[in-house]
């Protein structure tokens, strides 16, 4: 079987010299298709810096990556971006929509940006504002929406043009308890559906439960709930 | 679920033109919603037009007062002192010049121009300059042109003189019939020009004769001669030929006497100002550019950053940049070329007229765009370096 991701020995070194602060140190993270995981761990311990690995928006200083079998360590930079087209979803700890863009536009923008037409964008992302629950608020504009139907916004804007990969950078934190798990429990139920690898860095212990696997990092290692079964 | 992941790479490096469109749309849609900016940097650009076109066309203008009467005396050669660059009284020459034209093989016509500066005596006491022009009526050349009152065949009268209409005030309040005194004669109006005024004393004009009386000129003597050619004759051998047959003389083509005059101004104190004033309109516009696009890219750097981990190329970006500039250009160019256009209509009085040429108008919306993206390019740069995982941060 193809991992969704397989990370092996990956490493990521900030600065160099004196004041060079290593955030990851031989990470090796594997998730298999389908799977949701959750990546938990003390704030500074390198969740982030290894969700942007994973979502090639960061390079890794060292290991080895890949998705889906595709090798995405010693690729060009410029290469990052069509990976990221082809794979991958985010959905950011703000929603970090575009304030000058309709929910609509939000989500039609990353289907036109692949090279959807704006007839099929418009469609998807009206059927995707409506999984949603925003059917009627898609003209609205950010500033429009609360908290949680921007985050929801930004999960059908995550899954426009349904790529296997979706990470999620504590989807929860800016949004009440209530609504944080709303929004959790929506974007693992539309990701099972359609069988989209997710994996969630939260520390937010309510949304737990909704997750196959938690995996623990501290100061830039894995600590516990590695994928059993996988040759190092 | 299994995962094509080479069909889907390929169908990401495709659709380039539908992302090129979405991003144009994106640019324009983040333009408009920041009004502030909008109206801040189109303001920027306004300004620099405003400016620049306005220095520009007072430039032209008072360049055409200095060659309106090369460009309106109907030769196709002139004969000058050596070392003329204007129209204007200066050294005379030997009227033997004329023979000597006349002799030439494809001089049609060759006729005398006198240009004296004297003054007109006003009814009241006081006097006022003016430029007595005197020509030669059977061929016309170096006459008044624009005549909106009297007949130039009413010049053959000894004593008659035309004058600018818009100076009828300045002469003591000018009428058909009204008559005056130049260099003690008394001389009449027969005729008015419309919008004659050079750069110097207005013009008036008369018969060469009566110019060598009023200003006891001798018979001899002659400002310039004024030359057309025959028809099929060549301007550049008939010119050579004439040079070499009046060495103590300049022989000079029409369009040359015109860019001699042009090039001679901007070189001196006219060029030097209005070349500072257009460049210092054009630096402000390029600096209130260049500060509000890049405080915009500032502001949304969050969305920037966004863009680029959604999948855009840091190409997409400058694209939306660029689209941003024309924009800003092409809005500014417009609004400032109406405000142009009213402030010339406004100021348009008899001695101070603003000329904006077409070309300048055709030109603004270009040198505006370029000076717009040399503008972005500190914009672009901020987000060209922009790194996409800044939006986990
Ligand atoms: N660009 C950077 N330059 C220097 N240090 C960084 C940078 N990004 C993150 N770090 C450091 O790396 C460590 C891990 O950061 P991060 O991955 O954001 O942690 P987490 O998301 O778990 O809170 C932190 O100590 C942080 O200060
Ligand atoms: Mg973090």
């Amino acid at each position: 079987m193809t991992l969704a991701i397989d990370a092996r020995g990956v490493g990521k070194v900030f600065g160099a010299g004196a004041l060079a602060f290593r955030a990851l140190d031989a990470v090796d993270f594997q998730v298999t298709p389908g799977e949701l995981v959750m990546l938990v761990g003390p704030s500074g311990s390198g969740k982030t810096t290894l969700l942007s690995i994973l979502g090639c928006v960061l390079t890794a200083t060292e290991g080895e990556l890949r998705l889906f079998g595709e090798r995405v360590s010693g690729r060009p930079e410029r290469e990052l971006p069509v990976l990221r087209r082809a794979l991958i979803g985010f959905v950011f700890q703000g929603h970090n929509l575009i304030g000058a863009l309709s929910a609509r536009d939000n989500v039609r923008l990353v289907l036109e940006s692949r090279g959807t037409t704006a007839h099929a964008a418009r469609a998807e992302a009206d059927a995707l504002l409506a999984a949603v629950g925003l059917a009627d608020k898609r003209d609205r504009l950010p500033a429009e929406l609360s908290g949680g139907q921007r985050q929801r916004v930004a999960i059908a804007r995550a899954l426009a043009g349904s790529p296997p990969l979706v990470l999620a950078d504590e989807p929860t934190a800016a949004l009440d308890a209530h609504a944080g798990l709303e929004v959790t429990e929506l974007l693992t139920r539309m990701c099972r559906e359609r069988g989209t690898t997710v994996v969630v860095v939260t520390h937010d212990n309510r949304i737990f439960h909704l997750a196959d696997r938690i995996v623990h990092i501290e100061d830039g290692r894995i600590v516990d709930g590695r994928l059993s079964g996988v040759a190092a | 679920m299994t995962v094509d992941v080479a069909a889907r790479l390929r169908a990401a490096r495709g659709g380039r033109l539908r992302r090129a469109q979405a991003t144009i749309v994106v640019a324009l849609r983040m333009m408009l919603h920041d009004k502030a900016k909008l109206i801040g940097t189109t303001l920027g650009v306004v300004f620099a037009v405003v400016l620049a076109a306005q220095q520009l066309g007072v430039l032209f203008g008072l360049l055409q007062k200095n060659t309106m009467f090369v460009d309106n005396a109907g030769a196709d050669l002139w004969i000058v002192p050596p070392g003329t660059t204007q129209t204007a009284p200066g050294q005379r020459m030997s009227t033997a010049l004329l023979d000597q034209a006349r002799a030439t093989p494809g001089v049609a016509v060759a006729a005398p121009l006198l240009m004296i500066g004297t003054s007109v005596t006003k009814p009241g006491g006081g006097s006022e300059a003016t430029t007595l022009v005197g020509f030669d009526l059977a061929t016309g050349l170096g006459g008044p042109w624009n005549v909106v009152a009297g007949d130039v065949a009413a010049l053959r009268a000894p004593d008659a003189l035309f004058f600018e209409d818009a100076q009828r005030e300045k002469f003591g309040g000018l009428n058909l019939g009204s008559v005056r005194e130049v260099g003690g004669h008394k001389v009449r109006v027969v005729g008015f020009t419309w919008g004659l005024q050079p750069f110097g004393p207005p013009f008036s004009f008369a018969d060469i004769d009566t110019v060598r009386d009023l200003g006891a000129v001798p018979a001899d003597q002659l400002s310039f001669v004024l030359i057309k050619l025959a028809p099929g004759a060549d301007r550049a051998a008939v010119a050579a030929d004439l040079a070499a047959r009046c060495p103590t003389a300049t022989v000079i083509a029409t369009p040359t006497f015109h860019a001699t005059i042009v090039s001679t101004l901007l070189r001196q104190q006219l060029g030097i100002t209005f070349g500072t004033s257009t460049a210092f309109g054009l630096i402000i516009g390029f600096i209130i550019v260049a500060l509000s696009m890049f405080s915009a890219v500032l502001d949304n750097l969050r969305e920037y950053g966004t863009l680029k981990a959604i999948g855009l190329t840091s190409w997409d970006l400058t694209r939306m940049l660029v689209v941003q500039s024309i924009v800003y250009a092409l809005l500014g160019s417009l609004i400032g070329l109406g405000l142009v256009a009213l402030m010339s209509a406004g100021i348009r009085g008899p001695n101070l007229i603003v000329i904006v040429p077409r070309t300048l108008v055709l030109a603004t919306p270009i040198i505006m765009t370029v000076l717009c993206m040399l503008a972005s390019v500190l914009a672009l740069r901020r987000v060209r370096r922009l790194e996409p995982g800044m939006v986990f941060r």
